[in-house]
């Protein structure tokens, strides 16, 4: 690429865009929902959406400003829009899990051990179908899905 | 075959004068670098489980009094990186006195901040949980592939507040100014040279690329992307006077900089005003010399700056 248009290009297409108030009131439900993070859990942090996923970022006067630097990354990565639901991921989860009520599955060793080596294990839990948090041995690990019978791991 | 290789203590011959304790420094570089990590307080509080988990794997692992939520590790060869409370994000490996910088530089939340030269990030992730997640931090480096490690480790972390950029550091766009830059520059890095068996040199750079150069450049695109009455802080893993007071010094006669006194949690020395014959500004002693023989970790150079106009 040439100079001339390396100047060109506008700094704002790097970065993912702030919610508007009703896509952040419909994250924030879900979380409650789904694994009882209270929304004030959320209050210092802006959610800024891409195509396939939202980034959790600090709220701040000055995202105006930053706009203005071409950046690679911006925040921490919290969710991705898979087929119309919305997943955390592994690294929201083991920063916020702890602060979830709802749907956080303890595991002993050997079975987040197994689930871990083979990706899906058998089981049956008294719980809504749909995502978990892996907790074992009080540390939280990340997220899985629960559907009727079986547990598929997203530990990366 | 005849290996040409440097001997440590004839390397180090240049800095006898300056090193308090030469003859103990000297002893002090056969003995391996200690290993510590910080505990990420982002989502840990206590450490007990952390100490438990790696008591259980066989290190032996201290607190460090003087310098809160890091800690000591045994045996120091081994490494950290597999084991899972790294991959939890509970832990950050990193040196004793690779936090001094941010002591300096006391981030708060709320403050715009620029850390000039991130990768791979102790310093960045430092800041982001001395302040709770709520600075906000860019975090720049000019190879890509160091922004991969240091996107890794915020993700790691769990830090929200940062957002990586890959510029060359001199040409960094002038559209935002900071409340506080941080330029933990590319040095020489002698603070951690080590001696082997035969008291040959261990970890030296390679290249004879021109660092002081590269370092003013980079000190003062800092200055100039400060907020008037913003803060600086230049830090080195060097002795190396021409790559840290000289800079500095540079710096002084370039802009209408002024240098800070600063608490640091571990001994050090002031900053030498004169180097073979040549002067330096005489506020020069407000920066901080820390010597790998007396802190039992990396050696450092540390200045504090404000920007007055
Ligand atoms: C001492 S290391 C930084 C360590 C980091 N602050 C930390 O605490 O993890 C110096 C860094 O400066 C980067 N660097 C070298 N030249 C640079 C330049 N001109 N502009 C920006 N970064 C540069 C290197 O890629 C390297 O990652």
């Amino acid at each position: 690429m040439s100079r001339k248009n390396r100047k060109k290009m506008d700094p704002r297409a790097t970065w993912p865009q702030p919610v508007s108030l009703e896509e952040r009131a419909r994250i924030l439900q879900f979380l409650e929902e789904r694994f009882g993070f209270s929304p004030e859990i959320f209050e210092p942090y802006e959610f800024l959406a891409t195509s396939k996923n939202y980034w959790l970022f600090v709220r701040t006067p000055y995202l105006g400003d930053l706009e203005k630097i071409k950046v690679q990354t911006a925040g921490l990565l919290f969710l991705r829009k898979v087929s119309g639901y919305l997943k955390p991921t592994t690294a929201a989860l083991q920063r916020f899990g702890r602060y979830a009520t709802k749907n956080l599955l303890e595991l002993d060793r050997l079975t987040l051990d197994r689930l871990r080596l083979e990706k899906k294990i058998p089981i049956e839990l008294e719980i809504e179908p749909g995502y978990v948090i892996l907790k074992c041995e009080g540390q939280i690990w990340g997220c899985a899905l629960y559907l009727p019978g079986k547990l598929i791991s997203y530990l990366p | 075959m005849a290996e040409t290789f440097e001997l440590a203590d004839r390397y180090f011959e240049r800095y006898q004068e300056i090193i308090p304790g030469y003859e103990k420094f000297l002893a002090s570089l056969a003995e391996p670098l200690p290993l510590y990590f910080r505990l990420n307080t982002l989502k840990l509080k206590d450490p007990e489980s952390v100490l438990r988990g790696l008591r259980r794997q066989g290190f032996e692992v201290e607190p460090v009094e003087r310098v809160p939520w890091f800690f000591r590790v045994e045996p120091r060869e081994a490494s950290l990186g597999n084991t899972e409370e790294y991959y939890l994000g509970l832990i950050y490996p990193m040196t004793l006195s690779s936090s001094l910088p941010v002591y300096a530089l006391e981030p708060k939340p709320g403050e715009l901040i620029l850390d000039l030269c991130a990768a791979p990030g102790s310093k960045t992730t430092q800041i982001a949980q001395v302040t709770e997640d709520r600075a906000v931090i860019v975090a720049n480096d000019r190879r890509l592939d160091r922004i991969t490690a240091l996107v890794a480790n915020l993700r790691r972390l769990g830090v929200a507040c940062a957002v990586t950029t890959v510029y060359r550091g001199e040409q960094f766009p002038m559209e935002v100014s900071f409340d506080k830059v941080l330029v933990d520059a590319p040095c020489s890095g002698e603070g951690r040279y080590r001696k082997g068996y035969e008291g040959e040199l261990l970890y030296q750079k390679e290249g004879r690329t021109n660092l002081s150069g590269i370092q003013k450049g980079l000190l003062v695109r800092a200055y100039d992307l400060l907020k008037p009455g913003g803060l600086l802080v230049y830090s080195t893993c060097t002795i190396n006077p021409e790559e840290n007071e000289a800079v500095v010094d540079y710096l002084l006669r370039k802009r209408q900089a002024e240098l800070l006194s600063w608490e640091a949690p571990l001994p050090s020395h002031p900053g030498l005003t004169e180097w073979q014959g040549r002067p330096f500004h005489p506020d020069l002693k407000k920066a901080k010399r820390f010597y790998a023989h007396e802190i039992e970790a990396v050696g450092f150079f540390v200045a504090k700056l404000r920007r007055t106009v």
